[in-house]
């Protein structure tokens, strides 16, 4: 009797297991317009430049799931480094067996997190998502080539962080979702960059008002597309 | 019956040994404030701060393999860089400002001259990486720990895995700093009423609270906040101090309050080590202030020292000079 009461339990928990388990994609999906990005390779923006992006990087960090208004499901400890140009790193995932109608994340890491010491994983300094002459994690980090700056190699840096005000960099990205299959976010980095002006910026590269307002612009590159 | 009893009593005591063990690795000096740094998420351990001290004297920390913690902070002067006024680093590269004493870190909440550093772990990334100090980065250095034999029996002992990360040599890093703290000085065994200050140092101490100690704040001698103390601008640096950091005009020339604790070694003085001597500082404090926006309001009013005052107040901040601290075995050198 006992040993069937045992069996029955089993049952029960390997299913939950396996129903709670089950888990959909989330794709972070770097484009350049509508072309996927990819490492080294010319675009234009305009008829005139040609650009070329050689390091693409960001924290995506409190992953949540909501459904109207109300939070399902929340990631524990969740901080991933993404590189756009690394595949491992560009797949998150969520579980499948939750409704919900809106993701809500980060980009960037939060002021406690910034002032709690060394952590490992995704938030090891030895990742180069860390300034080292003043403490602060490095939200977001896009570098590439274009014959607009004229800089050394016609190189420009946009390294975007600063967790203290009035230099918070953090962003709250929402988006919305209408099917339940595996979602890819778009991130178009066009459109940061025709906001740039690489003629008159070419780098960022402490916490300041240019990192601030930029910041602001990441969120505006997202979209959605189902597979 | 007797037996259970043994068993209890050995267990006890075996407890006992252990509280003491770890209590003896870091200890809040009696009527010390709380210490700022959580040790609850790096708790201490002897071979974490062995492996810390290792790392602190090993010159594998920087690019060239020549230039160690220790060349910038030597245990015998307080742990700073004594001699030069502006530290120097890797090929005799010239800093901007003098190396800071290193002692009582659990206390502070930044670090730098400017506050540049927000935790004791991410300290030691600074030096490291700094073109003119270490020139390395923390994931060569990472890179080199993972291929040494030495460094893999290390971290296995500290951390149960050969695996080396940025994280566990920061933190082993800081778990060494954090043993250096200095509270056995001659003012120190008066305040616990082991021994008696002269007439000239309590008439020293009776200066000291009047004049300094709004500042350099017992017992760690410094509020470890930012002030402006009215130094003349170098023109040759023109460093703006805190200002750096927070872009905040109201933080232009505030430089952090260093400790007075250990003076009598860590000379020279201020940031950019302009003051070779105590005299010297003390000649700035009563006729050397320069009035500006930022300067600290217990600099507004002048302060009034006789020659014999100054004699009085420096017999004072001698009794800050800590032996005990200077020459501790555990903080020297590892042996072979």
């Amino acid at each position: 009797m006992v040993m069937r009461k045992f069996i029955w339990m089993f049952c029960v928990l390997v299913t939950h297991n396996f129903l709670f388990s089950q888990q959909d994609k989330l794709v972070f999906h770097p484009t350049f317009f509508n072309q996927t990005l990819k490492p080294e390779v010319y675009y234009k923006l305009n008829a005139k430049d040609s650009i070329q992006i050689t390091s693409f990087k960001f924290y995506v960090s409190q992953l949540e799931l909501l459904n109207g208004r109300e939070t399902v499901w929340k990631e524990q400890s969740s901080f991933h480094l993404i590189d756009a140009f690394d595949e491992k790193t560009i797949v998150l995932s969520v579980p499948s067996n939750i409704t919900f109608t809106k993701i809500k994340f980060q980009i960037g890491i939060d002021s406690l997190t910034n002032v709690s010491g060394a952590m490992g994983g995704d938030l090891d300094p030895t990742k180069g998502m860390y300034w080292t002459w003043q403490s602060g994690y490095i939200n977001f980090k896009l570098e590439g080539n274009s014959n607009l700056c004229k800089t050394r190699h016609n190189e420009f840096q946009f390294h975007l962080g600063g967790y203290q005000q009035p230099f918070n960099c953090l962003q709250t990205v929402f988006v919305q979702v209408k099917s339940k299959a595996n979602v890819t976010l778009n991130m178009d980095v066009a459109k940061l960059l025709l906001y740039i002006q690489l003629s008159e910026l070419n780098h960022i590269m402490s916490p300041s008002k240019e990192a601030v307002e930029l910041s602001g612009k990441i969120t505006e590159t997202f979209s959605v597309s189902y597979e | 019956m007797n037996k259970k009893w043994g068993i209890a009593i050995i267990m006890c005591l075996a407890l006992c040994a252990f509280n003491i063990a770890t209590e003896h690795i870091f200890e809040v000096p009696k009527n010390w404030p709380k210490p700022t740094y959580n040790s609850n998420k790096n708790p201490l351990t002897k071979e974490k701060v062995e492996l810390g001290r290792e790392l602190f004297y090993d010159p594998i920390l920087s690019k060239n393999n020549l230039i160690s913690c220790a060349s910038c902070h030597s245990p015998y002067t307080a742990f700073t860089h004594v001699d030069h006024d502006l530290s120097h680093g890797i090929d005799d590269r010239i800093g901007t400002r003098n190396s800071p004493a290193l002692m009582n870190l659990a206390w502070h909440h930044l670090y730098m001259w400017d506050g540049a550093i927000n935790h004791l772990d991410m300290q030691a990334l600074a030096p490291i990486s700094h073109p003119d100090e270490m020139g390395e980065k923390i994931e060569s250095v990472v890179l080199k720990l993972q291929h040494s034999k030495k460094y893999s029996k290390l971290f296995l002992k500290a951390y149960g895995d050969t695996v080396v990360t940025g994280e566990h040599t920061l933190k082993a890093i800081s778990q060494f700093m954090l043993t250096l703290i200095s509270a056995n000085s001659k003012y120190d065994s008066v305040m616990r009423k082991q021994s008696h200050f002269t007439e000239q140092e309590s008439k020293g101490y009776q200066l000291f609270k009047q004049h300094c100690a709004s500042c350099h704040t017992e017992p760690l001698f410094t509020h470890t906040g930012f002030e402006n103390n009215g130094l003349p601008i170098d023109s040759t640096l023109n460093d703006i101090g805190r200002m750096r950091i927070t872009k905040n005009p109201q933080d232009s020339l505030k430089f952090k309050v260093p400790t007075l604790r250990n003076i009598e070694f860590s000379f020279p003085y201020m940031h950019d080590g302009r003051f070779k001597k105590i005299s010297d500082v003390l000649k700035h404090y009563t006729s050397g202030i320069v009035h500006s926006k930022t300067l600290a309001k217990s600099l507004q009013q002048p302060i009034l020292l006789s020659s014999n005052d100054k004699v009085d107040l420096t017999t004072f901040l001698l009794t800050l000079t800590d032996k005990v601290f200077l020459f501790n075995p555990k903080h020297s050198f590892p042996k072979k």
